[in-house]
């Protein structure tokens, strides 16, 4: 998808938005959470950012293969 | 042939324009494109060919035409590569032939046809080698390519528009325009992408009836009842790709660059009914000018009134080819022959209607000719005059037609470009070996002849349904009304037929992709070589490349491949799809984004003044920032240290206002910075700051600045103009992530204060006396690393006391709007400015670090911080701190350089080696200027642990500038190393 929907400004563009990176496993160690992936399957877990608003740090699940958005959280949110 | 004014069945409107073209000038009908005029005219040939330069004329009535690309204009700017058939002339339109000189008629590079088989595929991969291929470019640059490029653009930016709609809808054919019907009707908003200046599609000159009216007055009230209900019918204008959910289309009016418009299209549904491109069939010199696609013939009648040819042979395998001829006859062509590749049972087996024409045309003289096939098309002199035909079962039993014009149709492929690119190789299939469209998502539909139907009954049901059930997707619930019901050609019966049986050597001579000058002999010398999937073939014999992307060559060349290996079409395949589906001018993509327009500019608050005052302003990421000042000295190096020499002896003020500020407040703000940078906040006392070192989660550093305590819990870091936008977001992902449950707040206040440093050994004393009373004895009580703050004519002014240049400094946190003056009081005191090539001369006099330095690849060891790194200390990056890579023997460390005869310039980039080992490099100069301080050239290095030592004597090697300079290595801290000016 080209948008996202971004929980305090709604659907944006998608180049309002920067990717940070996928998720690493939160328990593993620091070499494994600077340099490895994981795998979650269909569905990749990221960081992105709204820079080009309200510059929320936001946790997508999205699939990587369709572009398809499943879900879109702030960060911190406990989710 | 072609009487202008008369133009017999034409729908043009009257009038008449002048154009030139090859510099000769011919009349033309209002609304004429260049094909047709051309046509009509008697001009057959348009061109020639890229490789072999065979002379070319027009083969289709579409975007699809291979040959005919005329160059538009004289002069600079010229507009190459403009198709023929899409460009409408206008009066005073000068046009020019491509790929020939010095005239269309007798070209020099056509007797390289004499080499034909040495221009073979992949030919440019064996040849031009010897004895360097320098000796040939001159050759290739003047021979390839199409067309000539120009020199300059005088065209206005293109306009950019965001549709958000319903309904989107590419094509207004009868599939196209049944859809948009239901889809309005039943309460959508539609918006339908049509590349021609009228819709129709195919129902400008097939014969049919829908819902009992002809056809063209079917076309007229649909299109009023469409307008009436809001539809957007955006014409000349093409969907050209798209991805995601989003489409791009472009409309270039007139088929000529100028009053283009970019649309991003976001359609909740998708219809395509895109129709479908006809291809040929390939027999020997079928690329004489005369030999035309048969549709394309029916589009110059029907729409423009133009005969083709006065003396008609059609060629094709199925059962359209015979109402086209009834057609022809009809308006007063006579048409020779019908070569049919299917042999009687399978017409026969057709319906009574196909039978009955035949009848028909047979009886006004039509030789019909089934089983048949066109071995070669005859010509001389550049056109086409016999057509030499033979039985299929007996090959060498030819005889020869004599004809001006010859009409070939081997099938139809489906367009479906604009919904495969996101992926996907269109499967092969269907009973007429059209390529289909696989799975999509339901977002997007086929209909009508894209969907592989022909027959219009089915084109017009399937459009219904597309546009019926889009509209429901959209939400639009209202009835959508009753399919129409259409009668038109009938089914074509297709069998296939890709070429006609030929010896080997003259395969050579059947085209199978006339833009690219691909004949059947280059697709089996591909698979000779080995080059067996059909991508493979694409690159190495340039099928379907150029701006015709294989719409007529594509799947032809495929079935051919498929042939000749005896395997199925589909198991072959064709190659992907990319985007853009017809040619788009990078003028369109930048849509406004030029220029100056390209990026955000940041200006300091300084900026009119910098500008007014002989500053020379330069791009510093997204920032203007003066380099030098004009007063100074002629260019940059001059002026530099003229610039750093004064602040040393006098004083100086610089804008160091782009500095990165980020204020981090709260309970727990301390803690937060404690575990951003390598050393702690908490111990900073308030009204005291800290100069600190942060690193990447991977252990390098990653930014330096000094971090002020203002309050107990509120701190302000300063960064480094380079990542302050990399620090915030740095900052800000840590406070949502980690710290959400924290109370910490992050607040960019970059642009909030404006920053002038005061520099110099008269530097406190000219703010003495400028700043007034309220400062009087502060500033004489200020320590290093302390700040005050207080107000200047009643606005907020923090000073710091710190330095980046090594001299008694002070950094003015003033508000934007109080910067002006404080600067312009601070010139009137004596002050003069510099710029930040005399800021870098002072910093790497002082061994201070920059972002060369701190360049990503470097931890705190290499670069002498080691004095940061306190064991068990937790923060960002220390856990990877230990690592046995950070602590090699071969890790850089940072050094000073200066030449080894105290004279010589080194520069930085140049490569570090030992003098007995030349190749090898051992570091790297990270920095290096000319010091006014010491009168000789300095830098700084990165240079392996173990040869590090200093005095130790190594070379700067600089092959890309032509200079190595013996080098010696010293302290980084060249001036004044024991910081005597820092504390006075």
């Amino acid at each position: 998808m080209t948008r996202l929907v971004c929980p305090f400004c709604g659907a944006r563009e998608l180049v309002e938005f920067e990717f940070h990176q996928t998720l690493p496993e939160p328990q593993a160690g620091a070499y494994a959470r600077v340099y490895e992936r994981v795998d979650h399957g269909q569905d990749s877990i990221e960081h992105w950012q709204h820079l080009g608003g309200c510059r929320a740090w936001l946790r997508v699940r999205r699939n990587p293969w369709t572009g398809d958005v499943r879900a879109v959280a702030l960060e911190g949110s406990g989710t | 042939m072609n009487d202008h004014a008369a133009r017999r069945g034409s729908r043009l409107a009257p009038g008449t324009l002048r154009f030139a073209f090859d510099g000769r000038t011919y009349i033309a009908r209002a609304g004429d494109t260049a094909a047709s005029a051309l046509l009509a005219n008697g001009v057959r040939a348009l061109g020639r060919s890229v490789k072999y330069r065979r002379i070319r004329g027009l083969m289709a009535a579409g975007p699809e035409e291979p040959n005919a690309l005329l160059t538009v204009g004289t002069g600079a700017a010229i507009i190459p590569n403009v198709a023929a058939p899409q460009l409408v002339l206008r009066e005073g339109l000068v046009l020019a032939s491509q790929n020939r000189w010095p005239t269309l008629r007798y070209d020099l590079a056509s007797l390289l046809q004499a080499g034909g088989g040495f221009f073979g595929a992949g030919f440019q991969y064996k040849t031009f080698m010897w004895p360097s291929w320098k000796t040939y470019e001159w050759m290739i640059r003047t021979l390839a390519g199409l067309g000539a490029a120009p020199g300059a653009c005088d065209l206005p930016p293109v306009a950019i528009e965001h549709i958000s709609c319903d309904v989107l809808i590419g094509g207004a054919g009868p599939a196209g325009l049944t859809a948009a019907l239901a889809a309005a009707r039943a309460g959508a908003r539609v918006v339908i992408c049509e590349r021609e200046p009228v819709c129709g599609g195919e129902l400008e000159f097939e014969s049919a009836t829908i819902d009992g009216t002809a056809a063209a007055d079917w076309l007229e009230t649909t299109q009023s009842e469409l307008l009436a209900r809001d539809v957007r019918v955006l014409r000349q204008t093409t969907v050209v790709g798209g991805s995601d959910g989003l489409l791009i289309a472009h409309s270039e009016p007139d088929g000529l660059p100028g009053a283009n418009a970019v649309y991003r299209i976001r359609p909740k549904a998708f219809v395509m009914a895109n129709g479908s491109v006809e291809h040929p069939i390939a027999f020997i010199d079928n690329d004489l000018p005369g030999v035309m696609l048969l549709g394309a013939a029916e589009r110059y009648l029907a729409r423009f009134g133009v005969r083709v040819g006065s003396e008609l042979v059609l060629f094709a395998n199925h059962d359209r080819v015979y109402a086209a001829a009834a057609r022809f006859l009809a308006a007063g062509v006579r048409v020779r022959a019908i070569i049919d590749s299917r042999d009687e049972r399978a017409i026969d087996a057709a319906t009574a209607g196909t039978g009955r024409a035949r009848t028909e045309l047979v009886r006004a003289g039509v030789v019909c000719l089934p089983g048949h096939a066109v071995i070669a098309a005859h010509g001389g002199r550049g056109r086409v005059r016999a057509a030499l035909v033979a039985p299929l079962a007996a090959p060498h039993a030819t005889r020869s037609l004599a004809c001006d014009a010859l009409l070939v149709s081997g099938g139809w492929t489906a367009a479906v470009h604009a919904g495969m690119q996101d992926g996907g190789v269109p499967a092969v299939a269907g009973s007429s070996d059209a390529a289909a469209a696989p799975d999509r998502p339901a977002w997007r539909q086929l209909a009508g002849a894209s969907n592989d139907a022909l027959e219009l009954g089915a084109v017009l049901a399937q459009g219904h349904r597309a546009g019926e059930r889009a509209a429901r997707l959209a939400g639009a619930g209202a009835e959508a009304g009753p399919v129409p019901r259409g009668q038109g050609d009938p089914a074509p019966r297709l069998v296939p037929f890709w070429r006609s049986p030929a010896a080997r050597g003259a395969e050579k001579r059947q085209f199978v992709d006339l833009q690219n000058d691909v004949t059947v002999a280059d697709l089996r010398q591909a698979l000779d070589e080995g080059f067996l999937d059909i991508e493979h073939v694409k690159r190495y014999t340039t099928l379907g490349v150029g701006t015709e992307q294989g719409r007529t060559g594509s799947l032809l060349g495929a079935a051919i491949v498929a042939e000749i290996q005896g395997l199925a079409v589909s198991d072959v395949g064709t190659s992907r799809l990319r985007p853009p589906y017809h040619p788009v001018t990078l003028r369109s993509l930048a849509g406004r984004r030029v220029g100056p327009a390209l990026r955000v500019t940041r200006r300091t608050p300084l900026h009119e003044w910098h500008a007014a005052h002989g500053g020379q302003l330069e791009s510093t990421g997204l920032w203007l920032r003066p380099r030098y000042y004009t007063a100074n000295g002629a260019d940059a190096f001059t002026a530099g240290i003229a610039e750093a020499a004064r602040v040393r002896t006098r004083g100086g003020i610089t804008d160091a206002s782009t500095l990165g500020k980020i204020e981090v407040a709260g309970p727990d703000a301390a803690a937060f910075l404690d575990r951003m940078y390598l050393t702690r906040a908490s111990t900073i006392k308030p009204g005291r700051s800290k100069y600190m070192v942060n690193l990447r989660e991977d252990g390098m550093v990653l930014d330096d600045g000094i971090v002020l305590r203002l309050e107990e819990q509120r701190f302000l870091a300063t960064t480094s103009s380079a990542h302050a936008q990399h620090m915030l977001s740095h900052f800000e992902h840590y406070r949502d992530t980690e710290w959400a449950h924290r109370k910490v707040t992050v607040s960019d206040v970059t642009e909030a204060w404006a920053v002038i440093v005061a520099a110099g050994p008269g530097s406190r004393d000219t703010l003495g006396r400028l700043l007034g009373a309220e400062w009087r004895g502060s500033l004489e009580r200020l320590n290093h690393m302390e700040f005050a703050h207080r107000h200047w004519r009643e606005r907020d002014l923090r000073v710091l006391r710190a330095s980046f240049s090594g001299e008694l400094a002070f950094e003015l946190h003033c508000r934007p709007a109080s910067a002006l003056p404080l600067w312009e009081a601070l010139i009137e005191s004596g002050m003069a400015p510099y710029g930040l090539e005399a800021l870098d001369i002072l910093r790497v006099e002082k061994g201070y670090l920059g972002s060369f330095e701190m360049n990503g690849q470097t931890t705190a060891d290499d670069l002498g911080l080691s004095g940061h790194v306190k064991a068990g200390h937790r923060c960002v990056g220390s856990e990877l701190l230990d690592r046995p890579a950070f602590h090699e023997p071969t890790r850089p460390r940072l050094v000073g350089l200066k030449a080894a005869d105290g004279r010589a310039r080194f520069l930085p980039g140049a490569q570090l080696t030992t003098p007995d080992d030349p190749v090898h490099a051992c570091g790297f100069v990270t920095s290096a200027v000319y010091s006014p301080a010491l009168g000789e050239w300095i830098g700084l290095a990165l240079a392996a642990r173990t040869l590090a030592a200093d005095g130790t004597l190594l070379v700067a090697r600089d092959p890309l500038r032509a200079r190595d300079t013996a080098v010696r290595i010293v302290p980084p801290v060249h001036f004044d190393p024991g910081a005597e000016r820092l504390k006075a």
